[in-house]
């Protein structure tokens, strides 16, 4: 079958699809976007999280016959060309990334959580990354880097001089 | 899609930052990882690509009767469908032993072992072309731990006839020490009390998030190329080329991006299976296993069963040890022998005790394999002797922690294998530091608006609001070896060139090291910087073009493969050196005290003498370098005596936990580590190493274990084998040393493993604290804690 | 996995006359698709129902009753201001299961449908009455650390997983139901079927239905209720044993209580002597701890899972107590008069929305 749908913005078709095929599977296969991962294909390590229609879910467990239509965003779309989105380069400076894997779906969750908390304790912070494993960090430096994503974040909204919410 | 021949990040990649050794500057590949740009051997893409795909063994322990396999050859979109029989060269492999047949030949010794692989066009047809393969089997009743050791009664897991282990049974090795008069009547009359314990150490897995992966393409000249995530590319090749019946120069292997290792890389999963097909078909093949397949596709941490007595004077002098550990190998060698050697060795803990024997041993079983995780035997014996010490330190009434102290190894200490520690072992400096770190806050979860359930254990299950808590501390340190030990020629290549670009002098570093997140990758830029005085850096992708890089493992490279990039660095600036000489007619001596930085040749006291720009020219200089360490010799093998270790590390931990006791959930509220690197090289890195390591002992601690119930997995998935959240780990605060080890290069210490040793007796002794059960296996359970 | 084919009809009035014999709908694919990848649900054909209209949240404001549309995403149900304040129990109940991605694209309709995570009905290769009828079941002797101690069957001894059903049992939620023989709705604990001798048939829907909604008396009772879950890790994990509890205490008497059990039965468990055990007495531990000790009536442990007959003894009796002192008694006002001011809250955080809130929201955390 034949898919269409929206990735990062822009519209996207995927051919000869195979029903059984996962979101995942297409984007990484398909279309050329294998930032997402495939740590478990069970929807057990958030590895493979995206935003499907605005909410981070995993991709893993979505039939790509259901992306018809839909708008997703990947790791692949948080930069923008080459200036990283302060997540990213927070996750970076910070030292979170030691083998990466889990990397993407940290971020993608992560950009969802600053979205919609500007200013998260720790413990929000846990809770919404629950679902994201890490097999090398033992987060200590992801909090790190989630602090510091949304420090800056909030440095950047203070500066803004029409005061619109970055 | 563009047609790859190879990964996009296999390219050489400029390493951010200016900083040298003991700075931290990020990580060269930071930018990829974070974009989703860095190709994990998972995300490999070629033009015409098929898929590989291995049918495995249902039974632990099955004779394989016949094979049919034509239904899945006439499956359309099949292009092949090996056998051992379609195996040009050797049948097996192994790291240590060549006990393992690449695909089972007449058969199974362990649930997952691979029989048949298929390669074809979508990796469901592959799924389905498996499922159409028909096995005859008969099944026998697989061999546990206790029946291996009576293999006249219940059988030989490998015939007898083939290699060594058939001298032994079903053993496959084993390592006695004998230190002092050992535990002799006259030394057990020396103590005044004897604690004895039996201790269990349940299976666990390294589950790295990157999938077992990789896809070799065939090559024109009629060897292969294979892009493989891996700990060692040198030995997998040392394992392939008999089996695919090529030489070395036409097996060229090149490190894709890694998921992970922490030694569930270390033997061969998918490379050759990918080898065969690839040869078979003349396309290229990639496998990537799904989690589940992971589960059976690599080895496992040793589950282990351990017997313990511990002596002591009165006044809390260790007079003797006696300890026995048997190791499960399960089907297959592995590296099991060279745990047992480290079990054996580090098996007393790190303390001055005058009389000692230890005797490790592994069997073979119908279990799964197991062989390197990260700890390798020292983990299991750590839970053991730092059990002992708190029982030990209870029945005397004295604290456990000044116990520790009191017999703590240090410089000049002698170990049960006869070595004097020749390097700084601050093990009581460590156990005071953890010990005189601030507490966390009693019932933190205490707010003016009501208990806050997220610092409660349960978190936001809200099992409780306060009631049933008990907080308990606990405290450990550990003993670990870097390096490979007993003899093994264990050496590190490194190639560093150094040339003029754009005007500005600029590096290469060239090694075969597994970057497997560790960020050894990182360091070498670092040690380039420090010696070569250059800022712009570049990595090249590791491959088998430069020589052995040696294993990602047992805590060794940024000694080893650092040390031959320092010993490598160091020659190219010998050469620059000697050019000045030439050049400007510098005495000897004089170019002997220049050292080369911001791009400059300078004098001790910084005045500048050349620009290295000037010094190179035209003309590179490339060095390449073999570094080794100071030999090391096997333990001797009737007493165990040997100068085993090149180096040892230490680590001790504190863990506070808050224990519901009635419905038995445990709360790490922190877990703190102090640990010696001796030299951090980049102390961001370090100190993510020692954070990743203490988790995972945290797992093994409270929730993880592979369950093995005859022979079979049953729960090969992160719905069932837990690893622990964001949720579950705790603040780690970590206090980090340096005492130099003059041995080795900048002082440094391996670092990578020794916080997965005393995490875990740390986080049970604090869970004993607060409920006051002896808790002698690990991982410990709700129902542990409940007495249900 | 096997082929099927894929469709998502646009404006089905009755989903059912696409679906034919050999085809199963698809909502959010939490777990069918999970099911369908280890070729345990093999349909040969997928009927995607997901732009159906039961999406909505409504409040019947003549009978006080929630009405919850088939369709709504875990997360959202979750947050919704009138599910966190009078009916705590089903709030928290989502909150406990999965991960913040899962509960993204979960629906209500498809956490009812889950089935069970005994490894041998995953296991193509092990027999399992409940997958292959009559095949056997290899639980039994076999690995059921996390099997069930009620409800069981010398067919079957699997757990149900869900959260949310237990929450919805405790509350008497209604099950709305369509299909080729029309609508129907029918108590929730008329819903799901234990195995007895057909552990195949795992609710009362027959070919065709599908849930529409799920409705929920909003009472007094409702408002003060509480979820309470043991599991192997603080986050993401099934429960070893859960209890959702609702009290409704009146002059120091208590008056109504409802307790239903997850982890350890066959189904979502209604522990009907623990409740009767209540009434009529006071809310103090003595009674709790009775009660606690009722709803292990009728408790069949097998070899290696009787640590769950205490557990159950001991989750009903915490979480009983921990309801009765940290909420405030029922009065004669109407519950929404009076929210559950003392449930544990975390320290003002602000604006901070809790995860699967929708974006823009400013309510301040409550737990």
């Amino acid at each position: 079958m034949k898919v269409t749908f929206t990735v990062n913005g822009r519209p996207t078709e995927a051919d000869d699809v195979w029903e059984g095929e996962s979101l995942l599977y297409v984007l990484r296969e398909r279309v050329g976007l294998p930032g997402s991962k495939n740590a478990c294909e069970q929807g057990e390590c958030g590895s493979c999280t995206v935003y499907l229609d605005g909410d981070p879910v995993c991709s893993c467990l979505v039939a790509a016959g259901q992306v018809q239509d839909r708008e997703v965003g990947t790791v692949e779309g948080l930069a923008q060309g080459d200036t990283l989105d302060p997540v990213q380069q927070a996750f970076v400076d910070a030292g979170a990334v030691q083998c990466g894997f889990c990397t993407p779906g940290l971020l993608v969750q992560t950009h969802d959580l600053l979205n919609r908390a500007h200013h998260p304790s720790d413990a929000e912070i846990r809770e919404a990354l629950s679902g994201n494993l890490c097999r090398c960090t033992g987060y200590e430096k992801i909090m790190d880097a989630v602090r510091l994503a949304a420090a800056r974040k909030a440095d950047a909204r203070d500066a803004a001089p029409t005061g619109l919410e970055g | 899609m563009a047609a790859l021949t190879k990964p996009k990040n296999l390219q050489d990649v400029a390493a951010p930052g200016r900083d040298g050794v003991g700075a931290s500057p990020l990580r060269p590949d930071g930018i990829l990882k974070v974009k989703g740009d860095f190709a994990y051997s998972s995300d490999l893409w070629h033009e015409d690509m098929l898929w590989g795909m291995a049918l495995r063994s249902p039974h632990a322990r099955a004779r394989i009767l016949s094979v049919d396999v034509s239904a899945a050859l006439a499956q359309p979109g099949v292009y092949a469908v090996l056998t051992h029989e379609d195996i040009p060269g050797s049948k097996f492999y192994g790291l240590e032993i060549r006990d393992q047949p690449v695909l089972a030949i007449d058969e199974v010794r362990f649930h997952g072992e691979p029989i048949v692989i298929v390669a074809a066009d979508h990796p469901e047809t592959a799924r389905r072309a498996i499922a159409k393969i028909v096995v005859e089997y008969d099944v026998l009743p697989s061999i546990g731990p206790v029946e291996a050791l009576d293999p006249e009664r219940y059988g030989y897991v490998h015939a007898p006839a083939d290699y060594k282990a058939h001298a032994f049974g079903n053993i496959v090795h084993s390592q006695h020490i004998h230190h002092g008069d050992g535990d002799s009547a006259e030394v057990r009359a020396l103590a005044d009390v004897i604690v004895r314990g039996e201790y269990e150490v349940g299976m666990q897995d390294q589950a790295f998030l990157g999938p077992e992966s990789g896809l070799a393409v065939p090559a024109e000249d009629g060897g292969i190329d294979l892009y493989i995530a891996t700990q060692w590319l040198h030995v997998d090749r040392q394992q392939m080329c008999p089996v695919l019946g090529l030489p070395p120069e036409k097996v060229r292997l090149t490190l894709a991006g890694v998921g992970g290792a922490f030694g569930g890389r270390e033997d061969i999963s998918m490379q050759v299976h990918a080898c065969l097909l690839a040869q078979h078909t003349g396309k290229p093949v990639k496998i990537v296993y799904n989690r589940e397949e992971s589960f059976f596709g690599h080895v496992h941490r040793h589950p282990a069963t351990m017997v313990f007595e511990h002596g002591a004077t009165r006044d809390g002098r260790l007079v003797f040890v006696k300890a026995e550990i048997v190791l499960d190998g399960g089907a297959y060698a592995s590296t099991s022998p060279a745990v047992v050697g480290n079990a054996a060795s580090l098996g007393i803990g790190p303390y001055v005790i005058p009389h000692a024997a230890v005797d490790a041993t592994a069997v073979y079983t119908n279990n799964p394999p197991c062989g390197a995780m990260r700890g390798f035997g020292a983990v299991q014996m750590c839970f053991g002797y730092e059990t002992q010490m708190d029982r030990l330190a209870a029945e005397l009434g004295l604290d456990p922690v000044e116990l520790r102290r009191m017999n703590a190894m240090e410089q000049g200490s002698v170990l049960p294998t006869g070595q004097v520690v020749d390097a700084p072992a601050p093990v009581a400096e460590l156990l005071r530091r953890v010990k005189e770190m601030p507490l966390p806050e009693v019932e933190n979860w205490r707010t003016a608006d009501g208990p806050d359930v997220r610092e409660l254990p349960g978190g936001l299950s809200n099992t409780t609001h306060g009631e049933g808590v008990v907080r308990g501390i606990g405290y450990a340190v550990g003993i670990k070896n870097v390096g490979f030990s007993e003899g093994f020629d264990d050496y590190s290549t490194a190639r560093v060139r150094l040339e003029v670009i754009g005007g500005a002098p600029v590096a290469l570093v060239h090694t075969a090291m597994a970057e497997v997140g560790q960020g050894g990758i990182t360091v070498h830029a670092q040690i380039v910087r420090t010696e070569l005085g250059v800022d712009q850096v570049t990595m090249a992708p590791a491959d088998t073009r430069v020589g052995s890089a040696g294993s990602t493992s047992a805590s060794r490279q940024t000694y080893m493969t650092g040390g031959a990039v320092k010993q490598a660095a160091e020659a190219v600036r010998a050469v620059v050196l000697a050019r000045g000489r030439d050049r400007y007619g510098w005495a000897p001596a004089f170019a002997a005290g220049l050292r080369l930085a911001g791009g400059k040749a300078l004098t001790a006291a910084g005045e500048v003498v050349a620009d290295l720009v000037d010094l190179l020219g035209d003309e590179p200089v490339d060095e390449t370098t073999e570094f080794r360490h100071r030999p090391t010799e096997a333990f001797d093998k009737v007493t165990g005596q040997g100068f085993g270790h090149v180096q040892y590390t230490f680590c001790a931990h504190r863990a506070v936990v808050d224990v519901d006791v009635e419905l038995g959930l445990v709360k790490v509220i922190e877990l703190a580590a102090a640990q010696d690197v001796g030299k951090a090289i980049n102390p961001l890195a370090v100190v993510g190493q020692i954070h990743g390591g203490s988790t995972q002992g945290l797992g093994l601690a409270v929730m993880e274990e592979i369950i093995v119930r005859d022979g079979k997995v049953r729960n090969p998935s992160f719905t069932d084998y837990l690893i622990p959240t964001i949720l579950d780990t705790p603040p780690m605060p970590v206090d980090v040393l340096e005492l130099a080890d003059a041995h080795a290069p900048y002082g440094l210490r391996g670092a990578g493993e020794a916080p997965t040793l005393s995490s875990t007796p740390a986080i049970v002794a604090a869970i004993r604290a607060a409920t006051g059960l002896p808790l002698n296996r690990v991982p410990v359970r709700p129902e542990h804690l409940t007495g249900t | 996995m096997r082929s099927f084919t894929y469709t998502r009809p646009a404006e089905p009035a009755q989903p059912w006359t696409e679906l034919g014999p050999d085809a199963m709908y698809i909502a959010g694919g939490t777990n069918l698709v999970d099911l369908m990848k280890c070729g345990v649900a093999a349909p040969g054909r997928l009927v995607d129902i997901g732009r159906l209209p039961l999406a909505d949240i409504e409040v019947d404001a003549a009978t006080d009753t929630l009405r919850i549309g088939a369709l709504v995403p875990n997360s959202d149900l979750a947050a919704h201001p009138v599910v966190r304040e009078r009916l705590p129990v089903l709030s928290r109940a989502l909150l406990a299961g999965a991960s913040p991605q899962l509960r993204n694209l979960a629906t209500l309709g498809g956490n009812l449908m889950q089935r069970t995570r005994c490894g041998y009905f995953r296991d193509l290769a092990m027999p399992c009455n409940k997958r292959v009828p009559d095949s056997g079941c290899a639980a039994l002797d076999g690995e059921h650390r996390g099997h069930a101690v009620l409800g069981t069957s010398s067919r079957c001894i699997a757990t149900h997983p869900s959260d949310l059903a237990v929450a919805l049992l405790a509350l008497e939620a209604r099950v709305s139901i369509d299909g080729p023989n029309g609508p129907r709705a029918e108590p929730i604990e008329a819903f799901h079927l234990p195995p007895g001798e057909t552990p195949e048939r795992e609710t009362t829907l027959t070919h065709g239905e599908l849930i529409t909604a799920v409705e929920v008396p909003m009472t007094t009772l409702g408002a003060h209720s509480y979820y309470l879950k043991v599991r192997e890790r603080a986050s993401f994990a099934f429960a070893m044993c859960s209890a959702a509890v609702a009290l409704e205490v009146r002059e120091g008497t208590v008056r109504a209580a409802r307790i239903a059990l997850g982890g350890v039965a066959t189904t979502p468990w209604r522990a009907y002597a623990a409740e009767a055990a209540l009434i009529g007495g006071p809310p103090s531990t003595g009674a709790f701890a009775r009660a606690g000790d009722a709803a292990t009536e009728g408790a069949v442990p097998g070899r290696d899972n009787g640590h769950k007959v205490e557990l159950i003894r001991r989750v009903v009796a915490r979480a009983l107590s921990t309801l009765a002192a940290t909420d405030t008694p029922a009065t004669d006002t109407p519950a929404t008069d009076t929210p559950a001011t003392g449930t544990p809250k975390s320290p003002g955080t602000g604006e901070a929305p809790r995860t699967g809130e929708a974006p823009g929201s400013t309510e301040g955390e409550h737990r």
